[in-house]
């Protein structure tokens, strides 16, 4: 169970890190509506990654507990708001594309899927040196 | 009714149906395994976890190109 609370905790400071970075480049770089509309689409991108780790845990959690649980709740994943709020990030782009530039809102949007990649990529070895049935060393 | 706005609905539902039958597989499986060895809810979940991003990448890029052709 470790393992997935590190995942998540590298994840969100690895997306914090680029955040930060896209600030400094909106504050400090005259490419004013590229780096706004990165910050858009990352806030959004992170806001869906931390529903999709919620999510996800939820889901985990009632597989593991359903012979135990007295009323039976259905966990669902809830595709729906994530596309939804990537809809918005488009919408918000649209309407205002003198202050952000669409293509990198989209990029933007991508970027919680880039540092999940090259963190599984980077990390995939610790997960699979563990034999089955072994105590969580990780 | 414009064209735009049907081509928009196709690129929304093609993508919406692929990633629910892609979500489906994934999740049966995991809950599988987790409800036959609790212990290993950590790995399954962290792949469920990848697997449920990648599949939903391809819905999120699919309304940003509805919204942008409507």
């Amino acid at each position: 169970m470790e393992q997935y609370r590190y995942m998540v905790n590298r994840q969100r400071k690895w997306m914090f890190y680029l955040l930060a970075l896209f600030v400094l480049g909106w504050g400090f770089l005259p490419y004013r509506e590229i780096f706004s509309g990165l910050i858009l689409g990352t806030s959004i991108s992170f806001f869906n990654l931390w529903l999709l780790q919620v999510k996800v845990d939820r889901v985990g959690q009632a597989a593991e507990q359903y012979q135990s649980q007295e009323k039976k709740k259905k966990q669902t994943l809830g595709s729906v708001s994530r596309l939804a709020m990537a809809a918005l990030a488009v919408l918000i782009a649209l309407r205002y594309p003198q202050y952000f530039h669409l293509p990198f809102v989209v990029v933007g949007l991508m970027t919680s899927y880039i540092v999940m990649i090259i963190d599984f990529a980077l990390h995939q070895k610790e997960k699979t040196t563990g034999k089955r049935g072994e105590k969580d060393g990780s | 009714m414009s064209l735009g706005a049907l081509a928009a609905a196709i690129a929304v539902g093609l993508g919406a149906l692929g990633a629910g039958i892609g979500n489906g597989l994934i999740v049966n499986g995991t809950v599988q395994g987790i409800a036959r060895q609790p212990e290993l809810r950590g790995t399954l979940q962290t792949t469920m976890f990848i697997g449920v991003a990648l599949v939903e990448a391809l819905p999120i890029i699919a309304v940003v190109i509805a919204f942008m052709v409507m």
